[in-house]
C-alpha cells in the first residue's frame, strides 16, 4: 500500500497574516511582501515611481502598511489598501524629489522576446501611456491603474479610495478619454 | 470604451497591461521581504506610534493652554487692583459724620465709576470705593 500523500496545507489568508504580524510574527510580514510586492511594483511604476527607486518605494510602502495595520478594517482587500498607500508614498517622493520619471524605453527594447518592431511599438505606447498618466490628476491616475492595470471592480476601488463606485467610474472615463490622446 | 468600464482601445489596453511589468519583474522579491523585515525590526513600533500620537498630545496641550490662558485673563479682569483697602470693621454709617466719611474715603481712594447707593441699607464693608464716593457726594449735597 503506497504511503498516503500529505494533505495540502491551505496557505493562510492575508487577514490571518496581518493578525500574525500584529502578534509579532515577522515571517508573516515577509510572506505578505512575497505575495504582493510585484503587483505593488507594477502599480508604483505606473503611478510614476522612478525605476531606479522602485525597490525603496516598495519597501517604504510595506513599512507604512505594517505600521498602520491596526487601522486596516477590511473595507477592501489588503492588496488594494496597500496600493493606495503606495500612491501616497509616490506622491510624497515626488514632493521631495520633484524629478521627472524616466520611462524605461531602452530596457523594454532590450527584451529579446517577439518581433523587434512590435516590441518597439509596444514600448513606445507604454512610454506614452506612462507620460499621459503622469499628467493626469492623481485620482484619475490611480483609478485608471487600479481598474485597467490591476483589474479591480469599481466597488473595490471606491472602498479603497474613500469614494463611490459612480465617482470612480467617472474618474476612469475621464482618464481613458485623456490617455487615448497620448497613446493613439 | 463602454459604460461597463472595459477598454475598447486595443493599444491603450495592451499598454495598460504591460505598464510596469518589466520593472516589477526586476524586483528581487525575497530580498525586498528580508529588507522590510529588517527595517521593521530596526525601527521599533513605538517610534511609529509616537509619530501618530504626537499630534493628539499637541492638541490636548493646546487646549490646556487656551483654558489656562482664559482663566488668567478672566481672573485679571475681575480681581481687585493691587493696594486695595483692607477689610474695615463693621461700622454703622449713622455714627459717622460727613467729615469722617470724607477722611475715610481719602484713605482708600481708588479710581472707578460712581454708582448710586442708599447708605441706610448697607454697612461700610459692603461698599466699594466708588460707592463710598457716591455716598459722600450725596451727604455733601444734603449738608
Amino acid at each position: 500500500m503506497p504511503p498516503a500523500e500529505p494533505a495540502a496545507v491551505p496557505s493562510p489568508t492575508d487577514a490571518a497574516l496581518i493578525a500574525a504580524w500584529q502578534g509579532g510574527d515577522e515571517q508573516a510580514a515577509a510572506e505578505l511582501v512575497r505575495r504582493h510586492a510585484r503587483a505593488l511594483a507594477r502599480f508604483l511604476a505606473g503611478a510614476g515611481a522612478p525605476e531606479a527607486d522602485l525597490d525603496d518605494v516598495v519597501q517604504e510602502t510595506f513599512i507604512r502598511a505594517f505600521r498602520a495595520a491596526g487601522s486596516f478594517r477590511g473595507q477592501c482587500r489588503f492588496r488594494t489598501w496597500l496600493l493606495t498607500i503606495g500612491g501616497n508614498v509616490v506622491k510624497d517622493a515626488h514632493r521631495h524629489a520633484k524629478r521627472a520619471r524616466v520611462v524605461p524605453l531602452a530596457d523594454d527594447l532590450r527584451s529579446t522576446e517577439g518581433d523587434p518592431h512590435e516590441r518597439a511599438v509596444a514600448a513606445e505606447a507604454e512610454g506614452r501611456l506612462a507620460e499621459g498618466l503622469r499628467r493626469l490628476p492623481r485620482m484619475q491616475r490611480e483609478v485608471f491603474l487600479l481598474r485597467a492595470q490591476q483589474g479591480l471592480e469599481y466597488d473595490e476601488i471606491a472602498a479603497a479610495l474613500g469614494s463611490t463606485p459612480g465617482a470612480a467610474r467617472v474618474h476612469y472615463h475621464h482618464a481613458v478619454k485623456r490617455l487615448k490622446e497620448y497613446v493613439k | 470604451m463602454n459604460d461597463d468600464g472595459t477598454l475598447h482601445d486595443a493599444t491603450l489596453q495592451d499598454a495598460a497591461r504591460r505598464l510596469g511589468v518589466t520593472a516589477a519583474e526586476r524586483l528581487d522579491v525575497e530580498r525586498t521581504a528580508q529588507a522590510v523585515v529588517a527595517r521593521l525590526r530596526a525601527e521599533p513600533r513605538a517610534r511609529g506610534a509616537w509619530v501618530w500620537i504626537q499630534p493628539a498630545w499637541l492638541k490636548i496641550a493646546a487646549a490646556l493652554v487656551i483654558v489656562a490662558g482664559a482663566g488668567v485673563v478672566t481672573r485679571a479682569l475681575w480681581r481687585e487692583p493691587p493696594g486695595a483697602a483692607a477689610p474695615i470693621e463693621t461700622i454703622d454709617l449713622g455714627d459717622l459724620s460727613a467729615a469722617q466719611l470724607s477722611e475715610l474715603l481719602r484713605s482708600v481712594e481708588r479710581p472707578g465709576a460712581p454708582e448710586p447707593v442708599s447708605w441706610q441699607d448697607v454697612s461700610l464693608e459692603d461698599l466699594s470705593t466708588p460707592q463710598l464716593r457716591a455716598l459722600l457726594a450725596s451727604l455733601d449735597m444734603k449738608t
